[in-house]
């Protein structure tokens, strides 16, 4: 054995681990201590920050300062913050209607074919989201292809008028994050075993009962897992509601993009930033507690 | 009486139309009796399954009838079936109690809360797993999860209960307990049970009747004593049991038997069963427990013929001996070990082979 090499078995534990606490380090850690510090600090006009500390970050997200200087009540980014989890909650509920179906249409397929679909439905990864949120005004906008159509036929007489709402900021999360819905629920449905779907029918459950009772207590984990991971990217997200909102309709994401780029008020960003994530990592708290007593009660743990 | 299930010319084949196609039955009538012990017996791939998920209502029917005490049920659905099916790996659910899984299926049928629990409750101590109600699947035994599958099948009083090789995942002890269970079980509940099994000791076992299929059709149903004593067909003396088969040719007939030429000049006397003539080609058939085997000097006795150890099977409560005749002609017999556990002959031992003309039977070609 090497010199060099720690003597007891918990020192060379370690050491074989560093290389993924390094990672883990450099990429998760020394960003989010950054950006915790930034958020307490005094925002620099031109950008950065300046080594002051003060709570102003904070106390933007809540108040503000009227024409005599008294600190007052603000609700308009609390209810930005509301209308992101609204928003992200509805393209997630859109992501499991859709995502379901699909999910379990590939489970039904022969196996040689089941590849191939999951590989179709990772081809738009291949191409910037930008790119295909844009497709969504030729599509949604005035003059786009719902549109034209339907004026042409005289069905409509004026614009829809879908871009710039709330609407189009869904369906344009909901299309981002739909794979990552689809994708862990056929996980889960392709561990199921088919028979449990013979034996249900044949206990006098109709097709419907066969779903609510059997198919989809059996992959809670995938449909969870999928709910998660379109849920908490949406918080974030910025391109769909700056292209289809129109940058109006602010959600969380875009708001702190705009403190970052335009804005200059990094530790108001910051500030906005560390809010969304305790919000996710309670959800996550909540979920993980959740499974953990389910699974005790399961007695599988 | 009235037939619990009377398939009529059922006919299925798989794949219809493509080059794949494969037909499962081939145009299958039987009756199974109300209240009966019924079991499909074949080797895999002889249609029995299929037939029990034509009942049950997984699959459809290519042609021909189900009839259900005289309702016609080919075409509903599996929920509308009033059958309940014992699955061979079970298939309990299992993000549920043993209590839930037993309960589902009257719950599906909008039973009263109370009703459903005394029900549970009948059947759990029915089978002996009253105690482990709140368990879930994957903490049973495969025995226990037997049980469920039993009880839960059962909890809905079907008028027909279709058990798809429900023993062939229990080892050994527990498969030879279980059969008596099974029985006794059919017996107090008074349920017609459709047993499909590929075991032949089994079927033997259980059954009142018997339905013997290869290739998609029905080869011989009756009890299981006609079966094993009366089989219509080579295949079926061959598949029930062990059997000596001899091949030849008849050559005079009397009133009670016929005499066979096999081999070069040996000549067999079997029980005649009729409709034979001089010449017919036939396939004689012998059990091996109808041989005796005994000392060479009682070979010029009658009905006894010289012999000689070939080979020997060793089984514990008894041996296998494979007995050289003579002619090309071997015959396999049994014998059992003498009191202090030694076996009567060993290899290359003469002996004495006997047998009578009536436990000799002409098969059909």
């Amino acid at each position: 054995m090497s010199d060099w090499l720690p003597r007891s078995a918990a020192g060379r534990r370690w050491l074989g681990l560093a290389p993924s606490y390094f990672i883990i380090g450099i990429f998760m850690l020394v960003p989010m201590i950054i950006m915790g510090v930034f958020s307490f600090l005094e925002p620099n006009p031109y950008g950065g920050v300046r080594p002051v500390g003060s709570l102003a970050a904070y106390i933007k997200l809540f108040f503000e300062y009227d024409l005599e200087d008294n600190l007052v009540f603000n609700p308009g980014y609390i209810n930005i913050i509301f209308r992101s989890f609204q928003l992200s909650f509805g393209a997630t509920l859109l992501c499991l209607v859709f995502g379901f179906p699909v999910a379990y249409y590939i489970t039904l397929q022969p196996e040689h074919r089941r590849n191939f679909y999951i590989y179709l439905i990772t081809i738009p990864f291949w191409t910037n989201l930008l790119i295909r949120t844009f497709a969504w005004i030729i599509i949604l906008g005035r003059g786009g292809v719902i549109e034209t159509p339907l004026l042409a036929a005289g069905i409509i007489e004026d614009s829809l008028r879908m871009m710039y709402t709330d609407g189009a900021i869904a369906i344009g999360l909901t299309y981002s994050y739909l794979p990552l819905m689809v994708l862990p629920i056929y996980a889960s449905l392709e561990k199921l075993d088919f028979r449990l779907l013979e034996a249900a029918s044949d206990l006098y459950a109709n097709r419907f009962e066969v779903m609510t009772k059997v198919v989809i207590p059996l992959c809670k984990p995938g449909i969870i897992a999928g709910c998660i991971l379109v849920f908490i990217p949406c918080l974030g997200a910025f391109i769909a509601p700056n292209l289809l909102g129109g940058g109006k309709k602010l959600m969380l994401g875009s708001l702190v993009q705009f403190q970052f780029a335009s804005a200059r008020n990094w530790p108001f960003g910051a500030a906005l930033s560390m809010l969304l994530l305790s919000a996710v990592v309670i959800t996550l708290i909540f979920y993980a507690r959740a499974a953990k007593n389910r699974a005790a009660m399961e007695g599988s743990a | 009486m009235t037939a619990a299930i009377d398939i009529r010319a059922v006919t299925k084949i798989y794949n219809p139309g493509s080059n794949q196609a494969v037909k499962a039955l081939d145009n299958v009538s039987l009756t199974i009796d109300d209240n009966e012990f019924f079991t499909l017996l074949g080797p895999s791939g002889c249609g029995k399954t299929t037939l029990l998920r034509l009942i049950a209502g997984f699959e459809q029917v290519s042609g021909g009838e189900i009839m259900l005490f005289d309702d016609e049920i080919e075409n509903l659905e599996p929920n509308q079936r009033p059958v309940n099916t014992v699955f061979q790996h079970y298939a309990l659910f299992p993000h549920m109690t043993v209590a839930q899984n037993v309960a589902f299926g009257l719950e599906r049928l909008g039973k009263p809360r109370q009703e459903i629990e005394a029900t549970v409750d009948r059947v759990l101590t029915l089978v002996k797993m009253k105690e482990l109600g709140d368990r879930r699947p994957n903490q049973l035994s495969g025995g226990q999860q037997q049980r469920v599958a039993l009880a839960r099948a059962l909890a809905p009083s079907p008028k027909v209960l279709l058990l798809d090789e429900p023993l062939s995942a229990l080892d050994l002890k527990l498969r030879q307990a279980m059969r008596e269970e099974l029985k006794q079980l059919q017996k107090e509940t008074g349920i017609t049970f459709v047993f499909v099994t590929h075991d032949q000791e089994e079927a033997l076992a259980m059954s009142d009747r018997i339905a013997v299929m290869s290739n998609g059709e029905v080869q011989q149903i009756g009890g299981p004593t006609n079966i094993y004593e009366h089989p219509v067909n080579r295949f079926v003396a061959d598949f029930i049991g062990d059997t000596n088969f001899l091949d030849g040719e008849i050559v005079s007939i009397n009133d009670d038997l016929v005499t066979c030429r096999i081999g070069a000049q040996s000549m067999f006397e079997a029980a005649n069963s009729g409709g034979h003539k001089v010449g017919d080609r036939v396939t004689l058939f012998l059990r091996p427990e109808k041989i005796s085997l005994s000392a060479p000097d009682r070979a010029s006795e009658p009905g006894q013929r010289p012999g000689k150890v070939a080979n020997i099977v060793y089984l514990g409560n008894q041996a296998a001996y494979t007995v050289d005749m003579g002619d090309g002609i071997e015959l396999t017999a049994q014998a059992r070990p003498r009191e202090d556990g030694r076996l009567p002959f060993a290899i290359d031992d003469a002996l004495a082979v006997g047998f009578s003309a009536r436990a000799l039977r002409v098969l059909a070609q």
